[in-house]
């Protein structure tokens, strides 16, 4: 009984063990491809006119 | 008693409290631009120049036909990946999807476009804004 419940603290540790390795995240160093060949719905721009307005002044830095 | 230690708890936050608020005022004043054009010299330099222009897509595109630097063409990437992530959550915060977002405020940067500048049109034509002739709009845009 006792090494079968020591087998099993052991499993739980390296369960444990193995779950914390971070997982790394990379900044994509390749730029970015844009593909002119969407569809833009008018309704939905026209609709976004003042939150877009809005984006512009918070985002003068990127314009 | 109890009410007395609230008290001393509240008046030992305070001073931190003002000092938050500071730091966050100051961060405010340095971040904030102080001109409504591209804190990047590289990019105002190349826009003025009519290397680059702005696109009814919403992102920064080399002029076809100029040859630019490796170092301009750097900028352009790392101002449209900038642009591309500002574009997604805005797009995300408003249930629509990027490419509308990113058009919807191209329709807004298109009438900031200065005389002399270049842009792309709709149909990938690259255009000089000149003072006789009115930049030619993205038809997605509606008339105001």
């Amino acid at each position: 009984m006792r090494p079968h419940l020591a087998m099993l603290t052991g499993l739980a540790a390296v369960a444990a063990t193995s779950a914390c390795i971070p997982v790394q995240i990379q900044a994509p160093d390749k730029p970015i491809e844009i593909n002119l060949n969407v569809t833009i719905h008018q309704e939905v721009v026209v609709r976004l006119e003042q939150d877009a307005q809005q984006f512009l002044q918070q985002h003068q830095d990127l314009y | 008693m109890k009410r007395a230690h609230a008290k001393t708890e509240a008046m030992n936050l305070a001073p931190i409290a003002l000092f938050a608020a500071l730091m966050i005022a100051a961060t405010l004043l340095i971040i904030a631009p102080a001109h409504a054009q591209s804190s990047d010299p590289v990019i105002a330099q190349a826009r003025a120049a009519g290397q680059i222009g702005e696109q009814t897509d919403g992102y920064v595109g080399v002029v076809a036909g100029q040859s630019v630097s490796a170092e301009v063409r750097a900028h352009v990437d790392q101002l449209n990946i900038r642009r591309r992530a500002a574009y997604t959550s805005a797009a995300a915060e408003h249930n629509v999807s990027v490419s509308d977002f990113a058009a919807a405020v191209a329709c807004q940067s298109f009438e900031r476009i200065a005389v002399g500048e270049r842009y792309r049109t709709e149909a990938g034509q690259w255009l000089q804004r000149t003072t006789s002739a009115p930049v030619q709009m993205p038809s997605f845009c509606g008339n105001h």
